[in-house]
């Protein structure tokens, strides 16, 4: 009788526990993260703030631009090793990295690179973010021509690059590739489709304004001939001349403030992407150039690595008068923070300068042994003490300087003389404190515009737009390849494309 | 003494109930058939009755039985045998010894069965055959045991125990591990049992095995079965097991030595510094397991403590760890209800001291003082590299690790044939971590005025389970039916900070507080928070068992399962398995053979992703560069179409015997496909918006074979030998994946990023290492590769070794043909001796180490030390991966070898066995790799894609002599 009670009592247990248990439910409940968008509530801000990009929902895409822009192995990168003003050299066992920088530096580029695969993804990542919060209508009006901006630029960072891009508008569906002159169609269509509702004037910190746009539209039309056989020089002037003459812009007084880790408001800011050591990471300029020791000179917070430097021909064509050049580079003999040489330990007993570091402008060789300390650094985005390995330097995409050459070049060239540009070229130069030009070649404007743009990624739209992209520089055999003016669709992103209803194909010239 | 008088009670009880009958007394001797001698404590039962004695130590007994009557005679591991009374007063017998164990009953999914009944690939371990010596956890103790068991142990970092690895690759994306079982809780951690406490492993290798527990089980399944009191047993009994133990590095990376440095052309900085010798030690450790059990007439307990004192060789790392085991056993209600409790409970301190030093040891200069004439530590400053004696002293990385586990299960016999079992367990883990990088520390903290972390991890995990199983008798057939339901939930959270800008370095890292990045807002605080999502699997499952005659065994079932992991529409998949077996010597006699069972299987499993959320689309809230406001982002795009990946694995498996069952072994050959694997791939970034997402994406097939052969008293006699093999093979294919053709194993810095070395093709095997044929070197110290396609261009960028102008090719494979596992026993008197020796055979390794450091590049040899091998060439100075850096890796290693002394203690009434033994392991390795270790490598960080990279991250091998003592009360 015991047992049957007790066995009732059981039965009755394991039913509550079984009950208890028997949820089928299978959501799942984020707790981390969100699984939708949300409108977050006004937060009180630490007291020593310094700028704040302006709390309008767009930093989500805005804040993808800092991707590739100002580090190692993306868009940077391939803008810059690829031309006469940055090389990357094999130092030994170092920075070899399977030749791709060797490749880079010759022109013999191919479709693995891992620097195009990544330019690619993130500017990918960049449209999705903004089709996403166009799709919401983020910002209202005003958000969405800021977001229809600065998506059309990273189609045109794409277009620059590849020539032929998917050009999606949604996400989750997929478009067929575009032409070149499709790309520049919907870059220019949209950039003007935006003016209207844009803010007027100076922009916000990180965003961007009608000004910002016309300083675009300046840049997109000037290269207009390359990307679609059609010259646009009159549209780029234009273009030059809203921003020019709507007083909201100067030329900073002194060269090195548009570049300095405090270069925030700098007068001559026209577009720039907020970097911050802290939350918005990703300029790692001095841990990409300055050799392992120099760590001393600024106490980084990590070891740098000693990979770019700039080139010996290239870092001649300033004058020493030039308050560019020592703005532009690191040079010569480093010292630590107490004021003594720094010593390269491994020194190579062939260099004739030894143990203390000399960042010299020859380069011995491009590979296989090029010397650790050999070329002068790239140092326009300078370092302050304490460094972390994400500087906190602002890195400018559009500024009146560029405007200034934009708007001498295009007057040059419509006008079949180099001479119509030099007002602008002139007071480029006066703020750099170089001597006048009284005349000007085609020549001599490219290298100005390589002396004042260095380390900006335009020197490879300069080279090509000037025909002298196959031409031959140190350690770099000329080439008629002109398909070369695009690089070729990653591997990864034709493969990856396969299972869309578009398949990607590769440009023409590649395989 | 107490043996004596329960053997009076039971010959007493047995007096009573023969009264009646016509009865005699019958007495004997019962002997073993493998040594001759006396079997102590066998059972006699008559038949059919519950009379029945036990042997003397002598082996010798005396009972009452009628001649009508048939006694049973039994004892564990020997055949049973009955005899028939009739008119004998004296009955000797001589019990064969059971080499096959069929009547050995072996924990399965949701119950138990006879060995004989299994149709599966099941492998049962026990506690006499583990690895002997400094075995620190479960999978150690399993090594080169189990025929397609693969323990991946990389050198002998006592703070990472080995990854198990089951029919080699059981999935892409998903849980690679098997799972574990500790007496019947699924998923409970094997950090939280400690070697001594475990009586029996079982190895559940195959689909239809592993299918009664779904997809946690789709990588397999280790039952583990810890030690409990001994019902019916001597009311309390205690062992004692210790040993102390001593390490020292096996292998050393192979390097200059100062004097060589130096003539190579290295700086001389005056002094001869063994870097290696500087950072790792002879490692002593010491371990301590006293546990107590005992049982009164309906319950049974055991407790047990353990205490682990682990040093690991390299300066500094190791581990105390505190261990604690208790399980109650109580039966009631004429041994119908049946509770269950078991509680574990572990404290682990842990020091993980900077796997780093190993590689600056190596690459540092042997000619540089340790540290300055003022104390400091001396530092060249170069790329990657760092004093590796400053980096142990100056920095701490230290952690403590609690696991806590309990469950209760409950059983009840609702009637003769039914039975319902309720389970419910919970596991708890908590870890801290702290690392603090000193504000003199050039490795990490300089620049950072110290740099302290802290980060606290922690995890739960909840089943629920009840089934029953009803049986039921037909006259020819034995029919087992069991249902049940299982609830799982696990949750990860955590929270980390990490800041620099100290005054002092005095207070390590738990001066954090007191950061200047904090109070100043320099932007160099990063704190983080996580909490993953509830992750739940619900499952109901049917089983059933069926057995025909003594011969045919048929099994089936289904479990339909459902996780939150998957795409909402996707989160339910049903999975079924069957199994049948046949005992062909019930129905055929074939002389000489004394054991034939044909077994097949068939089952299907699903298998889920690691992470959680992957359907979902995820977005963060990011506070931008100034903290005064902030965004939310996309920051992963869902997969909502995730499904269930599915493992269908056939098994087809032989069981035999011959020479009076002294001379078994099993084979098994199964064929496993996985169908949807889920995998990380790189999507079109102009659909989704992001490059990468979570997939099923392709189909992999493995074939495999497997077997095991074991020779017993091979010799017999006074000098006793048992010998037994185990061997696997296996290879894998990719049948379908989303692109035809791709690579992975990245080599890296310094100066071979863009270096794939592994490549993976549609219709191919796995494991091809994969580049250029390095043929000899030119004239300036470049390497020189084989044009391999004869179009007169050598094409060996390492960026393009796809392409189809590449002279590539495959440079070795990382998977290896044949695992194999020699095990040894042999006694003499007392004296035991165990030799295992276990081998790999076919597969390379890429030496990474030469990769980077072995040829001279000028450029380096003034500075970091280089890499010297039976295969450098004095002229090589490019760095470049070839066919040259990837070496066979073919082993023969005596993993262990002891000898042990057992003290004769029958005459003693307070000791109840006593052993004293030696072992060393890892003896010696027949290899020609020159690297520090030649066994196989799985994964490449975790990709399982890319087996066969031997990085420069392991932790060096050792060789261990462990002296130990077991005692029992």
């Amino acid at each position: 009788m015991r047992n049957i009670k007790l066995t009732a009592k059981l039965l009755t247990l394991a039913c509550l526990v079984a009950a208890l248990g028997s949820c089928t439910d299978l959501e799942e409940q984020l707790n981390d993260s969100f699984s939708e968008d949300f409108t977050p509530a006004n937060t009180q801000g630490a007291t020593n703030v310094t700028r704040s990009t302006p709390d309008d929902g767009l930093e989500g895409a805005f804040a993808r631009l800092r991707n590739g822009s100002a580090n190692h192995q993306n868009y940077f990168s391939m803008q810059e090793v690829t031309t006469d003003e940055v090389v990357i050299t094999q130092k030994g066992g170092d920075w070899f990295d399977g030749g791709i920088w060797i490749d880079a530096h010759q022109h013999n580029w191919n479709s693995t690179h891992p620097a195009l695969n990544g330019m690619w993804g993130d500017a990918y990542s960049a449209i999705g973010e903004a089709n996403r919060l166009i799709a919401d209508g983020a910002g209202g009006a005003a958000g969405v021509a800021q977001l229809r901006v600065l998506r059309a630029f990273v189609v045109w960072k794409l277009m620059d690059s590849f020539g032929r891009v998917k050009i999606p508008t949604a996400l989750g569906t997929d478009v067929p590739q575009s032409s070149r002159v499709d790309a520049f169609n919907f870059i220019e269509s949209e950039l003007l489709a935006s003016l209207a509702d844009l803010p007027q004037g100076r922009a916000e910190y990180g965003r961007v304004s009608n000004l910002s746009t016309q300083a675009f539209l300046s840049r997109l039309y000037l290269n207009a001939e390359v990307y679609t056989g059609t010259a646009r020089w009159q549209e780029a002037i234009d273009a030059a001349d809203v921003v020019i003459n709507s007083g909201e812009y100067s030329l900073s007084g002194d060269f090195s403030d548009i570049f300095s880790p405090e270069n925030i408001d700098n007068p001559e800011h026209i577009w720039t992407i907020p970097y911050d050591e802290a939350t918005a990471g990703g300029m790692n300029f001095a841990q990409m150039t300055l050799h392992y020791p120099s760590q001393l000179t600024y106490n980084l917070a990590e070891q740098p690595w000693n990979g770019y430097s700039s080139l010996e021909a290239f870092y001649n064509s300033f004058d020493d008068a030039d308050a560019r050049k020592a703005a532009s580079f690191i040079a010569g003999e480093q010292f630590d923070i107490n004021g003594n040489p720094i010593l390269d330990l491994a020194f190579d007993p062939d260099d004739p300068d030894g143990a203390p570091i000399n960042y010299t402008p020859a380069i011995n060789e491009l590979f296989p042994s090029g010397s650790r300390q050999a070329g002068v650094r790239m140092g326009k985005y300078s370092s302050k003490l304490r460094q972390r390995a994400d500087m906190d330097n602002d890195y400018v995409l559009f500024r009146l300087a560029e405007v200034h050459l934009n708007r001498a070049e295009a007057q040059s060239r419509l006008a079949g003389n180099w001479n119509a540009g030099l007002a602008d070229v002139n007071a480029v130069r006066a703020r750099a404190g170089a001597t006048a030009f009284t005349t000007m070649t085609a020549a001599d404007f490219l290298a100005e515009r390589g002396r004042e743009m260095f380390q900006e990624s335009q020197r490879r739209i300069d080279l090509i737009r000037f025909d002298a992209w196959g031409d031959a520089w140190w350690e770099k055999p000329a080439h008629n390849d002109a398909f070369k003016n695009v690089f070729p669709i990653p591997n990864d992103q034709i493969l990856a494309s396969q299972s869309e209803a578009f398949p990607l194909t590769q440009n023409p010239g590649y395989n | 003494m107490k043996k004596f008088l329960l053997i009076l009670l039971v010959l007493a009880v047995g007096f009573q109930g023969t009264l009646l009958a016509q009865t005699r007394t019958v007495t004997g001797t019962v002997t073993g058939g493998d040594d001759g001698l006396g079997i102590p404590r066998a059972n006699i039962l008559v038949k059919g009755t519950t009379r029945g004695t036990n042997t003397s130590l002598d082996g010798e007994y005396s009972l009452e039985v009628s001649a009508t009557e048939t006694l049973v005679f039994s004892f564990v591991g020997y055949v049973t045998q009955e005899v028939v009374v009739g008119n004998q007063t004296t009955i000797n017998i001589v019990l064969q010894p059971d080499y096959a164990e069929l009547g050995e009953v072996v924990v399965v999914g949701y119950g138990s069965q006879e060995k004989k009944e299994i149709t599966s690939s099941v492998v049962s371990i026990d506690a006499k055959d583990f690895n002997q010596g400094n075995v620190n956890d479960a999978g150690g103790l399993l090594q080169g045991k189990v025929p397609g068991l693969t323990v991946f142990n990389k050198g002998g970092n006592p703070n990472n125990p080995g990854t198990l690895r089951l029919r080699g690759i059981s999935t892409v994306g998903a849980n690679v591990q098997p799972l574990v079982v500790i007496d019947g809780v699924i998923g409970a951690s094997l950090d939280n049992v400690d070697p001594n406490d475990i009586e029996s492993i079982n190895v559940l290798k195959d689909g239809s095995a592993a299918a009664i527990y779904g997809s946690r089980g789709s990588a397999g399944v280790i039952l583990v079965t810890t030690k409990s009191g001994e019902r019916g047993g001597s009311s309390l009994q205690a062992d004692y097991n210790g040993f102390v133990s001593a390490a020292q590095v096996f292998r050393f990376q192979p390097v200059m030595d100062a004097e060589t440095y130096v003539a190579n052309g290295g700086n001389d900085l005056g002094f001869a510094t063994d870097w290696q010798d500087e950072i790792t030690r002879t490692a002593i450790s010491n371990v301590h397991n006293l546990s107590v059990s005992g049982s009164s007439e309906n319950t049974t307990f055991r407790v047990s403590t353990n205490f682990r004192n682990i040093e690991g060789v390299l300066d500094k790392s190791g581990f105390d760890q505190i261990n604690a085991r208790a399980n109650l056993n109580h039966y009631a209600i004429n041994d119908k209800l049946n509770i269950n409790f078991n509680m574990a409970l572990s404290q682990r301190n842990q020091d993980f001291s900077f796997n780093e030093a190993f590689r600056y040891a190596s690459l540092f200069n042997p000619t540089a003082p340790i540290t300055n004439p003022n104390g400091s530590f001396f530092q060249a400053i170069l790329f990657d590299n760092f004093n590796p004696v400053a980096i142990l002293a100056q920095n701490t990385n230290q952690g403590e690790r609690q696991t806590l586990n309990f469950n209760t299960q409950i059983s009840y016999e609702f009637l003769p044939n039914l039975r319902v079992t309720a389970n419910y367990a919970q596991q708890f883990g908590s870890q801290i971590q702290g690392r603090y990088f000193s504000r003199e520390s050039l490795f990490t903290g300089l620049g950072r005025n110290g740099l302290a972390e802290r980060q606290t991890d922690e995890n739960r995990f909840t089943l629920f389970e009840t089934y029953a199983a009803w049986d039921k008798e037909f006259d020819n057939a034995n029919l087992t039916l069991t249902a049940g339901y299982s609830y799982q939930e696990e949750q990860f959270t955590g929270f980390g900070m990490s800041a620099g800008n100290f005054p002092t370095d005095d207070l390590g890292f738990n001066i954090i507080g007191a950061s200047g990045n904090v109070l100043g807002r320099q932007g160099n605080v990063n704190i983080y928070s996580y909490e993953s999502p509830e992750a739940k699997i619900i499952a109901g499952f049917l089983r059933f068992n069926l057995t025909i005659g003594n011969g045919i065994f048929v099994n089936g079932g289904v479990r339909r399962e459902g996780s939150t992991k998957l795409g909402e529409e996707n989160q339910w998949g049903t999975f079924p398995f069957v199994g049948a077996g046949i005992d062909v010597l019930e129905y055929a006699d074939i002389s000489g053979i004394d054991l034939l069972k044909v077994r097949a299987g068939y089952g299907v499993t699903g298998s889920l992703p690691g992470p959680s959320g992957l359907a979902q689309d995820l977005f963060a809230y990011n506070r931008d560069d100034s903290g005064a406001g902030g965004n939310v982002s996309r920051v992963r795009g869902g997969n909502p179409d995730l499904k269930w990946e599915e493992k269908a694995e056939i098994n087809l498996g032989l069981d035999f015997g011959f020479l009076g069952n002294k001379l078994t072994g099993t084979l098994d050959v199964y064929q496993r496909d996985i169908n949807d694997f889920i995998l990380n791939r790189q999507v079109d970034p102009a659909v989704f918006g992001f490059s990468n997402r979570f997939e099923n994406a392709g189909k992999l097939q493995t074939q495999g074979i497997e077997m095991a052969l074991t020779y017993n008293d091979l010799l017999s006699g006074d000098l006793r030998w048992t010998t037994g093999i185990v061997a696997s093979s296996y290879q894998t294919t990719l049948e379908e994946y989303v692109i035809e053709e791709t690579s992975f194993a990245n080599l890296g810095a310094p100066g071979q990023n863009g270096t794939n070395m592994v490549r993976v093709a549609v219709g191919e095997q796995l494991g091809q290492i994969w580049g250029p044929e390095f043929v000899g070197v030119d004239d300036n110290g470049a390497p020189i590769f084989a044009d391999l396609n004869g179009d007169g261009v050598v094409n060996s960028d390492p960026a393009s070794i796809l392409n189809d102008d590449s002279d590539s090719q495959q440079l070795g494979d990382g998977i290896p043909t044949v695992e194999l596992g020699w095990t040894n026993q042999l006694s003499y008197g007392n004296w035991d001796l165990n030799l295992f020796f276990r081998a790999a055979l076919g597969h390379s390794l890429v030496n990474t180490f030469r990769a980077f450091y072995e040829p001279l590049d000028p450029g380096a040899i003034n500075s970091f030390n280089r890499t010297v091998t039976d295969l450098s060439l004095p002229n090589l100075q490019g760095a470049q991966f070839s066919s040259y850096y990837v070496e066979k890796a073919d082993f023969l290693r005596l993993d262990n070898a002891t000898i042990g002394y057992n003290f004769d203690v029958t005459s003693n009434d307070f000791i109840r066995n006593l052993r004293l033994y030696g072992t060393v392991q890892n003896a010696f390795v027949l290899t020609n790799y020159q690297g520090v270790d030649p066994d196989p490598v799985g994964d490449d960080g975790g990709n399982v894609l890319a087996p066969g990279i031997d990085r420069r991250n392991n932790y060096f091998s050792n060789r261990t002599f462990t002296f130990g003592l077991n005692i029992g009360f």
